[in-house]
């Protein structure tokens, strides 16, 4: 499974020969990314490719592999054979190994370098655990609602700004023989995605924020309030009715097809929107509505990062490493390749993709910048919660034990 | 009589050059694995001490030094004169010592381990220096588990399974009746039956899936025909617009743990009939004649000459069928991972969920539900395993 991207061979060639001739010392660097998707894929090798060029005395070994496999290898990875940098996600996600002192704090580098301490105010809090900053960001997304634009128009809609706009135009969209909404919940996160805006919406960054600590009881009368936007949700915007048997990916065939107009999705979905045959002209983007009126809008950015293990034989270089992402330059090329929003706020972003920059114009004006459920809550916390929501959108009658049982887990696990 | 005796003793003597050559083979094997172990010197002379490949060659020296101290061991112990005297009593159990030795690290002292952790709340992580990061929560795991509506969920679907998993047995028996029969091509429907025992459970869940999916499954396929019809859509694309909606067979929490289970049961009644088949060919025909003079045919045919017969056959497949319906994981997994809302759980992915799957990490919690799947097997077990004693002895 583990894809090896090797350079060192011809490094160590050249590593002898500076030896013999006594200029240099080489040293090691080992990094372990997670993403084997093609664009990921080559958009870190490049980068990879890049740092072997600025300091060409490192002998880079890149390890790459599966997300999924990665969550739960990293655990043996941090324990016993620790590289010297790792990807992981920030947020809540990064509690557990933080906690066990698994993660090196790297304070010092926020510090001291220039770019990190001045460029990424917006995401220093989702990089923060008890004052210390433990990594660096590389790239993040929007979420929102992507719609079918053709359709709204046939339709004669336009883009909702609050909820009573979005619910009138479920019911054009339902007279037109169309559903509104297409999600697939087989594996649980994509009803995060609702529940986390509906709440933002309803409730604010600060109840998220404190629900996802486990300051706040699911039976709330907030979170109910949430719920209750969503069953109005669920009767007037319906859903694809199959959709828990359906992955997000899945889900996309109804909206390819036209029998669904609407996605609460993340940005990574738009590469496969247009695999599906949906060109740029037919999909749009927009924020979820506001619901409780004068409320400041957060928004869903999910980042991805890296972390130096505790473990590191070569901290000084996996510190040059972690310098060299968060670089202008290096974030900029990244996530062109990708196709996503750099954490850096000094670095460029793709004017001709419409997503981005409709991305980046959501995320730098919003008053708060979430993970997601699942990463802002600690795992335990987040499959029961994702099980409830699923359990919801199946069955709303079911809310009062669903919110029981979630106030039981929650107990358990803080 | 006396020479005999000095013989005796003498063959009887422990052989002090023996001893000491294995025993100091035996110490510097113990040294050598200690060393390597402890400094990872060998690591650092073969200059891997970062790449995950460090750990082949020091495993291969490991390994040699350690087969080598094992029959220095032996060795050893052969050259003492309480051994020699002893041969008849102590070579057995030589000759076990080492499965022993593997079947108590990999397998009992794990079971215990587990017991241990149910006591306490844990992620599974140790810290930088090695120390385990849990607490020690007495009972609370277990009381949470009388609590958990999950757990009866899961311990409902166990016993779902294992009930509907035994109609393998009887429809395998038939399958295997019906094809015992000389007909040009027997072999290949034989084969064609059999077939589905053949691939992997994993391929076995995804046709499933597939075939159970609502919207483009054999299934709302067959439906279609009958309550749907094709029209064109807004943007004029073809959909099918159902007067009654195909049944989500996978996507209901009261429907899905029988999808799996049918599915299990396709290859699991395939292997019995491969076994019914097998037992079928050693029925006596000297019986079957005996009964037909007697006047029995049919259901009684089967009932009191053939079945009696296939008592071993029967054993096995309901042995076979009652370990399928406990490994019913790997279906599961690849079907719903649980779900919908976790209502397709059964004890050991419920375990698998909580402690390691996506990095929910209650290992604590986890190891409780795996020592209640334990104590359930045991009774199982035991009896298994009392009802082989009793074979035994009868054979005997």
């Amino acid at each position: 499974m583990l894809n090896r991207f090797n350079l060192r061979k011809i490094a160590q060639c050249v590593a002898l020969s500076s030896l013999v001739s006594g200029t240099a010392v080489a040293s090691e660097l080992v990094i372990t990314f997670d993403d084997l998707n093609p664009d990921k894929k080559l958009a870190f090798e490049s980068a990879v490719e890049a740092f072997t060029r600025a300091h060409p005395d490192i002998t880079v070994t890149a390890n790459n592999g599966d997300r999924e496999a990665h969550k739960s290898t990293i655990r043996n990875a941090l324990q016993n054979d620790a590289p010297d940098v790792i990807t992981w996600y920030p947020g809540n996600r990064m509690g557990p190994f933080v906690d066990a002192g698994l993660f090196m704090d790297i304070s010092d580098l926020w510090s001291s370098d220039e770019n990190l301490s001045s460029n990424f105010n917006a995401i220093k809090p989702t990089m923060t655990r008890d004052g210390k900053q433990w990594g660096v960001p590389y790239s993040y997304y929007q979420w929102g609602v992507y719609y079918r634009k053709d359709i709204y128009d046939k339709v004669g809609i336009s883009e909702p700004k609050t909820w009573d706009e979005l619910l009138s135009n479920c019911d054009a969209l339902k007279e037109a023989g169309v559903t509104p909404f297409t999600i697939g919940t087989k594996f649980l996160w994509t009803a995060a995605g609702v529940f986390d805006y509906l709440n933002l919406r309803t409730n604010g960054y600060e109840v998220h924020n404190d629900l996802t600590a486990g300051k706040i009881k699911y039976t709330d009368e907030r979170i109910r309030n949430t719920f209750a936007k969503w069953e109005e949700m669920l009767d007037r915007c319906s859903f694809v009715s199959t959709h828990a048997t359906m992955s997000w990916q899945d889900a996309i065939s109804p909206f390819a097809n036209g029998d669904a107009a609407m996605y609460v999705m993340g940005n990574f979905s738009v590469g496969q929107y247009k695999e599906a045959g949906l060109t740029d002209d037919q999909i749009d983007f927009f924020q979820f509505p506001e619901i409780t009126p004068g409320l400041p809008r957060a928004e869903e950015a999910p980042a991805d990062a890296f972390f130096i293990p505790a473990k590191a034989k070569n901290v000084e270089n996996a510190k040059k490493f972690l310098a060299f992402v968060a670089s202008v330059g290096t974030q900029t090329a990244w996530n062109k390749a990708i196709g996503q929003l750099p954490p850096n706020a000094k670095a460029l972003i793709n004017e001709d993709d419409k997503f981005i920059v409709k991305g980046m114009e959501t995320l730098s004006t919003a008053s708060g910048l979430a993970q997601f459920y699942d990463r802002d809550a600690p795992a335990a916390m987040a499959k029961a919660g994702m099980e409830g929501f699923q359990k919801f959108m199946l069955d709303p009658s079911a809310l009062d034990e669903i919110l029981e049982n979630l106030d039981k887990v929650q107990a358990e696990v803080y | 009589m006396e020479n005999s005796q000095l013989g005796n003793h003498y063959r009887f003597a422990t052989s002090a050059k023996q001893v000491t050559v294995a025993g100091l083979i035996l110490l510097a094997c113990l040294f050598l694995l200690y060393f390597v172990i402890s400094t990872s010197m060998v690591q650092d002379l073969f200059g891997y001490s970062q790449q995950i490949h460090a750990r082949v060659p020091t495993f291969f020296i490991r390994l040699a030094v350690a087969i080598v101290a094992i029959g220095a061991a032996l060795y050893f112990i052969t050259g003492f004169s309480f051994y020699k005297r002893n041969k008849i009593a102590w070579a057995p159990w030589l000759f076990l010592a080492l499965g022993l030795g593997l079947f108590m690290v990999y397998v009992i002292i794990p079971i215990f381990q587990s017991m241990s952790y149910s006591f306490t709340k844990w992620d599974g992580l140790y810290d930088i220096n090695g120390v385990w990061t849990g607490e020690w929560v007495g009972f609370h795991n277990y009381k949470l588990l009388l609590d958990d509506p999950n757990f009866y969920t899961s311990l409902k679907n166990n016993l779902l399974w294992l009930v509907l998993y035994m109609l393998a047995v009887p429809v395998g028996l038939f399958i295997a009746l019906f094809l015992n029969q000389t007909v040009t091509g027997i072999r290949i429907y034989k084969s064609l039956f059999f077939f589905p025992f053949v691939i992997s459970q994993v391929v076995v869940g995804l046709i499933f899936t597939w075939a159970y999916n609502p919207e483009f499954g054999l299934l709302s396929e067959f439906w279609s025909w009958f309550f749907c019809e094709t029209k064109e859509n807004i943007m004029g694309n073809l959909t099918r617009v159902c007067s009654v909606e195909p049944p989500s067979i996978l996507g209901n929490e009261h429907s899905a743990t029988y999808g799996i289970i049918a599915a299990g049961l396709w290859p699991q009644i395939a292997y019995c009939m491969i076994l019914y088949l097998t037992g079928l060919n050693n029925v006596s025909p000297d019986q079957i004649e005996a009964g037909q003079l007697d006047g029995a045919k049919g259901w009684k045919m089967l009932w009191y000459v053939v079945l009696p017969q296939l008592k071993p056959a029967t054993f096995i497949a309901v042995v076979v069928t009652v370990i399928g319906a406990l490994r019913s994981f790997d279906m599961i997994a690849t079907m719903t991972q649980g779900g919908p809302y976790g209502s397709t759980n059964v004890l050991a992915y419920y375990m698998y969920d909580q402690a390691v799957g996506e990095g929910v990490g209650r290992y604590g919690y986890g190891s409780a539900i795996a020592t209640v799947l334990f104590l359930i097997m045991l009774v199982y077990i035991s009896y298994f395993l009392w009802q082989m004693y009793q074979d035994e002895k009868e054979a005997h």
